[in-house]
């Protein structure tokens, strides 16, 4: 019998090289869960105002998700937590693979770092043992390289995280690693990890994960799984890009059931939407001025999703999930073998720069993932080069003699080269395209399509509103993973949350452009429902089925023996919303900084492809977002009445 | 609730070398002692005890049993549906996923060593869609086969 959560959590004190376990208690559970919503009510209890990110007093969080290792399925991903380099406020990632329950098997919900230490360390949690080692060895290796000698000392069961050369080099853009490549990429964590002398947290133990009602959990695994489990016949992947161009032709959209996704997830993984995006008008092209009429089929094709599955020699599966999205791939080259290149990494290093070599692409994929380093800032970065370069503010002598051309691609593999290395013009480009922007100077900035110094992922606001106006008002801005109007027809809440707006099965894309209460619910539910996927350490492609298919809120009270409804648990979603608002504004943030760049937004529109004339009213619905959570509209600054009755001091 | 160990207990070490939680200690030749907030339960500990000196998690004496006899996951790949739970779930480390097979690319998981397994169970037991049975092995046919002793 358990909860389903350990009831512990970590510090480890680097600039003294010691440590200490905390009972965290039942209460603090129902009112954050785990993972990142216990991440976020400890750092912001915690972090003084006004640290510096990449000194002693931030604070770097470990979590693993509520329902990690319950028998639940779709959770087993990992969040780090700290204060980001990159944005100066609230910083999260998450990531797969099988090093998230490894946190509960060594009997935490998280394990902290505070200080730095004096020299490279990494931590060995090995069972009863807790022990800082000495990492000079390891400073300078590849997150790969890492990961098989720590896993040749410790045994194959450990499990490891590792920043690479990025993250040691502080790069602002770089994220921690595990299982060989697969990165926590976001919010520049990596360079904290860095800062803080700490290369690597090595993980082997077995305690149990204790549940309420293991049965009932089990029930809805099974349940869930079938659905997973159904597959349709594989059709040629070049109809998927016909099928984008057709739907971004419409101007009618049908409300998608996250059910299709799962079939092209579980056929090509996310690489299924690399064409179809780029039709729809959901992946930005050419730093963002371009669209489908610069980079159409023709010059897609080369990314076509079978050329990723094609190479594919086994499916990856992340811990307890039964879709198997991921896959490894060989390759020639320098390296043999590389995790399968997401959509994301695709478009960022593809349409985003015109690049159309796939094998470059490939190669990339793998370089930065040892690097560690995140190849969605990393590609937003260069584009951001390459249009400088265009414009010329940037010379072949400020670049080394690269001809940073669009799609020039031999110069795009040097230029990526150097940020990983941080020489030359890479030195400047490795802390993301803000910051770049603010050495280069020359105006620059208009170049650098980025919310609060963070690049925006390959969705377009132009498409879906929804992307642009999550990318602008989250507490950690540019982020994907969140909300769209896309995600709210693919969550499907309404099925079980009282009030929600249901959605047409069928409407005029015009529609998605009117700013009503109806939206503005919508955006609020998913930043509500994200927060609760996230503090459970639940992966966004499982919750895409729909709240029928995998019922998150059931799973929980199975799994803690509560009693709550799925309006309680939005609630709590609210609340950890509202607290990394707040970890912002103490942190001297105006949250009106991460608006998304004007030429994201439409601002001004597109004059051709599937986006022409669009814009997103971000103004409006930046207020009434902020309105929804009875923050300030004008400012975005949670409201004392706001913090009053969720319980979060002020 | 923990496994304990009782003052039979002459300090063999069996114990101490097959539990995967690095949970017991002692002196050679002394009673060895389980700490409760260690201890998961795999009852590991009472299969070896040769004096039967290991009491499991609700106060039983445990008996020992001939290794060869514990039982061993038997995986249905059919049912499986790769999502490495039981691999974590293995206290041993003695699961691993396999690579693709002909026009199945989802890899299942399998014994890498069939001695380190401690039959535990925790591999089926955390399955969330059954796909493992814990089977001991057959008795050899010639012991099946011989008549009751008279």
């Amino acid at each position: 019998m358990g909860k389903g959560y350990m009831g512990k959590i970590l510090t480890v004190d680097l600039d003294t090289a010691t440590w200490t376990e905390e009972q965290v208690s039942d209460e603090i559970y129902e009112q954050y869960l785990a993972g990142q919503g216990l991440g976020a009510y400890i750092l912001y209890n915690r972090i003084p105002a006004g640290a510096d990110p990449l000194g002693p007093e931030n604070l770097l969080g470990f979590m693993a998700g509520l329902l990690t290792g319950t028998g639940s399925l779709f959770s087993g991903r990992w969040t780090v937590v700290g204060k980001s380099p990159l944005t100066g406020g609230w910083g999260d990632a998450n990531c797969g693979g099988q090093f998230a329950p490894a946190i509960k098997r060594s009997g935490y919900d998280g394990i902290f770092f505070k200080g730095i230490s004096a020299k490279p360390v990494y931590l060995l949690i090995d069972h009863d043992k807790i022990e800082l080692k000495d990492a000079t060895g390891l400073w300078g290796k590849d997150a790969v390289e890492t990961e098989e000698i720590l896993m040749e000392e410790h045994g194959t069961d450990a499990r490891v995280a590792t920043i690479g050369p990025s993250g040691e080099n502080l790069s602002l853009i770089s994220g921690i690693c595990n299982d060989r490549g697969r990165i926590a990429a976001r919010s520049g964590l990596g360079a904290v990890m860095g800062s803080k002398k700490l290369k690597a947290v090595v993980l082997k133990g077995c305690m149990r994960i204790g549940t309420d009602n293991d049965y009932e959990i089990k029930r809805i695994s099974q349940k869930c799984n079938r659905w997973v489990q159904f597959d349709l016949p594989k059709w040629p992947g070049f109809l998927n890009a016909y099928m984008g161009t057709g739907i971004g032709l419409l101007p009618t959209q049908m409300a998608i059931d996250g059910f299709l996704y799962k079939v092209l997830n579980r056929m090509w993984g996310t690489s299924s939407m690399n064409q179809m995006s780029v039709g729809m008008g959901d992946s930005p092209i050419k730093n963002w001025k371009g669209s489908n009429a610069d980079w159409g089929i023709a010059k897609s094709k080369t990314v076509n999703s079978d050329v990723f599955t094609k190479c594919e020699t086994v499916k990856y599966h992340c811990y307890s999930c039964p879709l198997g999205c991921g896959g490894i791939c060989s390759i020639s080259g320098k390296y043999s073998e590389t995790h399968k290149p997401e959509y994301e990494t695709v478009l960022a290093l593809g349409g985003l720069i015109m690049n159309e070599d796939a094998d470059s692409i490939f190669y990339l994929n793998e370089v930065l993932n040892r690097a560690g380093m995140d190849t969605i800032s990393a590609g937003g970065t260069v584009a951001y080069a390459i249009e400088c370069f265009e414009k010329g503010i940037l010379t072949r002598e400020d670049t080394g003699g690269l001809e940073l051309t669009w799609g020039n691609t031999e110069a795009i593999v040097a230029l990526i080269e150097k940020m990983v290395k941080r020489e030359g013009i890479g030195d400047i480009l490795a802390d993301g395209s803000k910051a770049a922007a603010k050495k280069i100077g020359k105006g620059s900035i208009d170049y650098a399509i980025q919310a609060g110094g963070q690049e925006p992922a390959m969705h377009d606001g132009r498409g879906d509103p929804g992307f642009g106006l999550h990318y602008s008002v989250e507490p950690t801005p540019g982020r994907h993973t969140i909300g769209s109007q896309l995600y709210y027809e693919m969550f499907q809440l309404w099925k079980a949350v009282k009030g929600l707006p249901k959605i047409k099965p069928l409407y005029m894309k015009d529609e998605k452009y009117a700013v009503d209460e109806g939206k503005i619910q919508q955006a609020a539910a998913c930043s509500k429902y994200m927060n609760i996927v996230n503090a459970c350490g639940m992966c966004l492609f499982g919750v895409f089925l729909g709240i029928k298919r995998i019922p998150t809120f059931d799973w929980i009270n199975a799994a803690t023996g509560w009693d709550k409804s799925p309006n309680d648990y939005m609630d709590i979603g609210e609340r950890i919303q509202t607290i990394k608002q707040a970890f912002n504004v103490k942190h001297g943030i105006d949250p009106r900084e991460y608006k998304l760049s004007d030429r994201a937004l439409g601002l001004p529109p597109l004059t051709e492809g599937a986006n022409k004339g669009r814009s997103v009213p971000i103004d409006k619905l930046r207020h009434d977002y902020w309105a929804h959570f009875d923050w300030d509209p004008q400012t975005g600054k949670p409201t004392t009445t706001a913090l009053k009755r969720l319980g979060i001091h002020s | 609730m923990s496994y304990t160990i009782t003052e039979i207990c002459t300090g063999c070490g069996a114990c101490v070398r097959i539990c995967p939680a690095h949970a017991i200690s002692g002196e050679k030749k002394q009673p060895h002692t389980i700490k409760a907030e260690l201890c998961i339960d795999c009852g590991a500990c009472g299969r070896v005890c040769p004096k039967g000196g290991i009491q499991n998690n609700i106060g039983h004496a445990c008996a020992a049993v001939k290794r060869a006899l514990w039982p061993k996951p038997q995986i249905d790949n059919k049912t499986c549906m790769s999502c490495s739970i039981c691999i974590d779930a293995c206290p041993a480390g003695c699961l691993a996923l396999s690579g693709a097979s002909g026009k199945d690319l989802h890899g299942h998981p399998y014994l890498t060593d069939e001695k380190k397994c401690i039959a535990c169970g925790y591999c089926a037991d955390e399955c969330p869609v059954m796909a493992i049975s814990m089977t001991a092995p057959q008795p050899e046919p010639a012991q099946a086969a011989a008549p009751a002793a008279v």
